[in-house]
């Protein structure tokens, strides 16, 4: 059972992996608004919150390594894109909650820019390498679309990773510490 | 340089960002040169696709629930549209089946075994879908062992809304029709003139996701209404796939070709199920 634990978060993102994918393809119809759409943030809002509800795990790094490869190969094809992202935002989270509040509104205005950046991220690894041409300003209004869901999802996850991230920190089991 | 070197933070750095541009631009490659996904790739791909099979049941569920009471909202008003169009439909099953025999007899004249328009069907559900709003894929449960290769054209709800990208084991990504990837294979299509004449063209997407007829060389004489379909010449897609129908038909900004704007006839927004096309004759 302490194996299991250890792993549980990570079986916890596999999960959010998945859902990403499903929410995505079920209520695309309703994250658009005109023709600028908002993208499914629950796989990089989840690992935000793992850095900062848990800023001490460095082996998070390798969580969001290993769930950021499977997802790229998984939704893309391509690598360099989740790869990217879940690492860094997860480490600077982590850098970040050491001297931030640990208040929900806090932590919902770091994710909001977390999200924020993915998606410019996002947009820009695609224009670069030719899979998506979307204009600047298509960008730029996709990104206010994008805020209002992702304060959505972020609502919806918070208590959960909160309580998964500082219960069952990744490759740590909590039991061996407890007398 | 000195300096450079000895500063381990900014070279570290420095490695890692040429790391990524090198798997980032080795990955793009890869994807578009390979008709088959690498081993390792393709067995995560299963695995991922397994897991969302597994949940996307009880979500189906829900979401199935939700569009039959939708339907039964629309019951009447769709009862009164099959009913005009019934009354068509037995002169034109009569009329299909006399073709159909008189095309296999014209066939076998002339030893004919494999025609632009012979194609075999396999049907799959849509799993999933890209999280963000640039790429158009989509991922369903089907792939290789069912037959499905890459650049085989997928329809939905009575036209074509994209074509295979990567064809895992059990599991496919379709780009849809609207995508902006550049290097995206585009449907070679044609269309009957009002003079009788076939117009051939090929299917781009304009600056605000619209799909537009063009290349073509007189595109005027196409009325809207027209309908759009594979011409079967691009080596991919069999002949007579619809595509969607003419709209509007405008010069291009320089003046200088027809820009003809299409409704897609397949249901891109909402593909649950779809119909992956195989062609039949060689390539």
């Amino acid at each position: 059972m302490s194996i299991f634990r250890k792993w549980v978060l990570a079986i916890a993102m596999f999960v959010a992996l998945i859902v990403d994918g499903i929410c995505s393809f079920y209520l695309h119809q309703f994250m658009n608004y005109d023709s600028f759409g908002a993208a499914s943030v629950i796989l990089p809002i989840s690992m935000m919150l793992i850095g900062l509800f848990d800023d001490t795990n460095d082996n998070e790094i390798w969580l969001a390594i290993g769930t950021g490869i499977v997802a790229d190969i998984y939704f893309y094809g391509i690598i360099g894109i989740y790869t990217v992202f879940l690492p860094v935002s997860c480490w600077i989270c982590q850098k970040v909650a050491r001297f931030l509040p640990e208040v929900f509104w806090a932590r919902l205005i770091v994710t909001l820019l977390g999200t924020t950046v993915f998606v410019a991220y996002d947009w820009l690894v695609f224009k670069a390498v030719g899979l998506a041409d979307a204009s600047v300003y298509t960008l730029l209004m996709s990104l206010l679309v994008n805020l209002g869901w992702s304060a959505v999802v972020f609502v919806l996850v918070y208590w959960i990773w909160g309580n998964l991230a500082q219960d069952y920190p990744f490759l740590i089991d909590l039991n061996a510490y407890r007398v | 340089m000195k300096k450079f070197l000895q500063n381990k933070k900014l070279l570290s750095a420095f490695i890692i960002v040429i790391v990524v541009l090198v798997v980032l631009g080795g990955s793009v490659s890869l994807r578009k040169k390979r008709n088959t996904p690498l081993l390792i790739q393709s067995l995560g791909n299963d695995i991922v696709a397994l897991g969302t099979r597994i949940v996307d049941v009880p979500v189906g569920w829900i979401s199935g629930g939700l569009n039959s009471a939708h339907d039964i909202l629309n019951t009447q008003e769709e009862n009164n549209h099959l009913k005009r169009e019934i009354t068509n439909l037995g002169q034109t099953k009569v009329r299909n089946s006399a073709l159909e025999k008189e095309n296999r007899q014209l066939k076998s004249a002339l030893k004919l075994k494999d025609t632009l328009s012979g194609y075999t069907l396999v049907n799959a559900s849509v799993i999933s879908r890209s999280p963000d709003t640039w790429s158009d894929l989509l991922t369903i449960n089907k792939g290789s062992s069912a037959g499905i290769r890459k650049n085989m054209a997928v329809m939905c709800g009575g036209g074509v809304i994209g074509r295979i990208v990567e064809a895992n084991a059990a599991s496919s990504k379709v780009e849809l029709i609207t995508t902006t990837d550049e290097s995206a294979n585009r449907f070679s299509v044609q269309a009957d003139a009002v003079n009788g004449k076939t117009v051939h063209g090929i299917i781009t997407v304009t600056s605000n996701n619209n799909l537009a007829f063009t290349q073509v060389v007189d595109g005027r004489k196409l009325k809207a209404g027209t309908r759009v379909y594979t011409s079967g010449m691009g080596g991919n897609s069999p002949k007579g796939l619809l595509i969607g129908t003419v709209t509007t038909t405008t010069r291009d900004s320089f003046g200088l070709s027809d820009q003809i704007r299409i409704k897609p006839a397949g249901d891109i927004n909402d593909p649950s199920v779809v119909t992956v096309i195989e062609r039949q004759v060689a390539n």
